[in-house]
C-alpha cells in the first residue's frame, strides 16, 4: 500500500468544508465557558457556603473525568430528565426533538467552565492583593475595582492558559465524531469508509487541526503582547 | 423502555468494570515508562541545538500539540501497518492493544519532552559550574545536582500529564480495545442502559483521578523537601 497524495489534497478539500461547524463547536464552548468560568471563581474565591462546594465539586468532577464521558452523560442523561419533568408537567416537549448538536455544545461548555473557573481563579489570586486596597483607596467599588484592574491584569495572565483551554477544545470536539456529527472527524471517518482509504483521509484532518492550531497560538501570541504591553520593563519582562 | 434513573444497576456493573481497570493501567504505565524514555531523547537534541534534528523534533512535538489524540489514534492504527507492509511485516492481525500503547507513548513523549526541557533550563547555569569547580564531571554534576533540581520543578507537570493521559486512555475503545469503557460499551448493549453505565465509568475515572493527585501531592512535598517552607508551601 502506498500513500496516494492526490487523494489528501482531494480529502482536504473536502473536510476543510465543515472548519465552520467544528469552530462553532469551540468557541461557543468555550466563551460560555468563560462566563461560567468568571461566576464560579468568583463564587469559590468568596467562599460563600454550600454554594462553593458545590461548585467544588462541580469543578473537580469535570476535571476529573474524561470529556467523552461528559458528551455521554449528558446525550443519555438529558433526555430522561427532560422527558421526565415534561411527564411530571404534562409539557409537550419530547426529547427526541433536541438536535445531538445541541447535547455536544451544552457537554462541552460544562466541561469548558471547569476548565476556565481554574485559570479564571489562579489568574485572580496571581494579581496582587495591594491592587485592591489601591482601588478601594481611590474610592471604587468592588464591581469597578474587578472592572477596571483585577479583570484586565487577570485575564493578561491567563491568555497562555486560554490558549491551551481553546486548543484542547478544538481537539475535544473530534468526540462528537462517536455520534455521528459531521465535524472534521467525523466527514474524515465518512471519506475514509466510502474510499477505504484510511490513512489518507486521516493524514488530511490531523493536517487541518494542526495548522487550526498552529493560527490559533500566533493569534494568541499576538493578543497576549498587546494584553501585557503596560508590564513591559521593570521586574516582570 | 422504562426511563427511571436505575442506582442499583451502577452499583451492580461498578465489579464488572473494575474487572478491565488493569487493562487502563497497562496502558497508562506502558506509555508513561516508554513516553518518559522517548522524552528524554527528544529533548536532548533541543538542549544541546543540534541542527536539523531539532528542528524535526520541534515539528513532532508541534504535531503531536496540534492534532486531536483520537486522531493520532487512528492515524497510529492505520498508519503503522502500511508503513511497515513497505518492508514486508503484517501486523494487521496485532492487538489493538499496541497501537493504543504506540499512539499514547508518541503523545506523551511530547509532553515529556517540553517538561524535561523546561525544567532543566530552569535550573541555574552557575549550579553546573559551581559542580565542575569542585571537581564532579559533567555526567556526575548532571545527575547529582542538576537533575535533582529540575525533577522537582518538573513534577507537577508530569503529575498533569500522567492525569491527563489517564484521561485519554478513556479513548482506547475506539479501535477495538476492551478496556474498560469498552466493556462498558458491551454491557451497554446488553442492559440498554446507557445513561447508568457511563456514570458507573465516570465514577471509576473520577476516584482514580482524585486518588492519583493525593499520591502526587505527597510525592510533591517529597521532593520540595529541601526547599526553605514559604517556597515549598506554594
Amino acid at each position: 500500500m502506498t500513500i496516494d497524495i492526490a487523494f489528501i489534497v482531494e480529502a482536504l478539500r473536502e473536510i476543510s468544508k465543515v472548519i465552520p461547524l467544528t469552530l462553532f463547536m469551540t468557541i461557543t464552548p468555550v466563551l460560555l465557558g468563560i462566563v461560567i468560568g468568571i461566576i464560579v471563581a468568583f463564587v469559590r474565591i468568596q467562599q460563600i457556603k454550600i454554594v462553593s462546594s458545590v461548585l467544588n465539586f462541580y469543578v473537580s468532577f469535570f476535571r476529573g473525568t474524561p470529556i467523552i464521558m461528559h458528551i455521554m452523560l449528558v446525550y443519555f442523561g438529558l433526555p430522561m430528565l427532560v422527558d421526565s419533568v415534561a411527564n411530571l408537567l404534562h409539557l409537550k416537549i419530547q426529547s427526541n426533538s433536541i438536535p445531538i448538536l445541541f447535547f455536544v455544545i451544552l457537554a462541552l461548555t460544562l466541561s469548558a467552565g471547569a476548565y476556565v473557573s481554574e485559570i479564571i481563579r489562579s489568574g485572580i489570586l496571581a494579581v496582587p492583593k495591594g491592587q485592591l486596597e489601591a482601588a478601594y483607596a481611590i474610592g471604587l467599588t468592588f464591581p469597578q475595582a474587578m472592572r477596571r484592574y483585577i479583570l484586565p491584569q487577570a485575564f493578561g495572565q491567563s491568555i497562555p492558559n486560554l490558549t491551551n483551554v481553546f486548543i484542547g477544545f478544538l481537539h475535544a470536539t473530534s468526540l462528537a465524531f462517536f455520534l455521528s456529527i459531521k465535524e472534521l472527524t467525523g466527514v474524515a471517518n465518512i471519506i475514509a469508509s466510502m474510499n477505504l482509504k484510511f490513512l489518507e483521509s486521516f493524514i488530511a484532518v490531523g493536517l487541518i487541526y494542526w495548522g487550526i492550531s498552529i493560527i490559533v497560538e500566533w493569534v494568541s501570541h499576538r493578543i497576549e503582547k498587546r494584553v501585557t504591553a503596560y508590564s513591559k520593563g521593570g521586574f516582570s519582562s | 423502555m422504562e426511563n427511571n434513573f436505575d442506582v442499583v444497576l451502577i452499583a451492580r456493573v461498578l465489579p464488572t468494570l473494575l474487572q478491565y481497570l488493569p487493562i487502563t493501567f497497562e496502558i497508562l504505565v506502558f506509555s508513561i515508562l516508554f513516553g518518559m524514555m522517548l522524552g528524554i531523547v527528544l529533548a536532548i537534541p533541543k538542549l544541546l541545538h543540534i541542527p536539523i534534528l531539532k528542528q524535526i523534533i520541534t515539528i513532532y512535538i508541534s504535531f503531536i500539540r496540534g492534532t486531536p489524540i483520537l486522531v493520532q489514534l487512528f492515524l497510529v492504527f492505520y498508519g503503522i501497518p502500511a508503513l511497515l507492509k513497505l518492508i514486508h511485516i503484517d501486523v494487521t492481525r496485532m492487538d489493538a492493544m499496541y497501537f493504543v500503547i504506540i499512539t499514547y507513548t508518541f503523545s506523551n513523549a511530547a509532553a515529556f519532552a517540553e517538561i524535561f526541557r523546561a525544567a532543566i533550563l530552569t535550573v541555574d547555569r552557575g549550579q553546573m559550574e559551581a559542580a565542575y569547580s569542585v571537581g564532579l564531571s559533567g555526567s556526575q554534576a548532571f545527575m547529582r545536582i542538576v537533575f535533582p533540581q529540575a525533577i522537582r520543578v518538573a513534577f507537577p507537570n508530569i503529575a498533569n500529564t500522567m492525569i491527563s493521559s489517564l484521561k485519554d486512555t478513556s479513548l482506547a475503545f475506539s479501535i477495538g480495545v476492551m478496556d474498560m469503557v469498552g466493556r462498558g460499551e458491551t454491557l451497554i448493549a446488553s442492559t440498554t442502559r446507557a445513561f447508568e453505565i457511563y456514570v458507573a465509568l465516570s465514577i471509576v475515572y473520577y476516584v482514580i483521578v482524585i486518588i492519583l493527585e493525593k499520591v502526587f501531592k505527597f510525592n510533591e512535598r517529597y521532593f520540595n523537601r529541601y526547599m526553605p517552607k514559604e517556597l515549598a508551601s506554594q
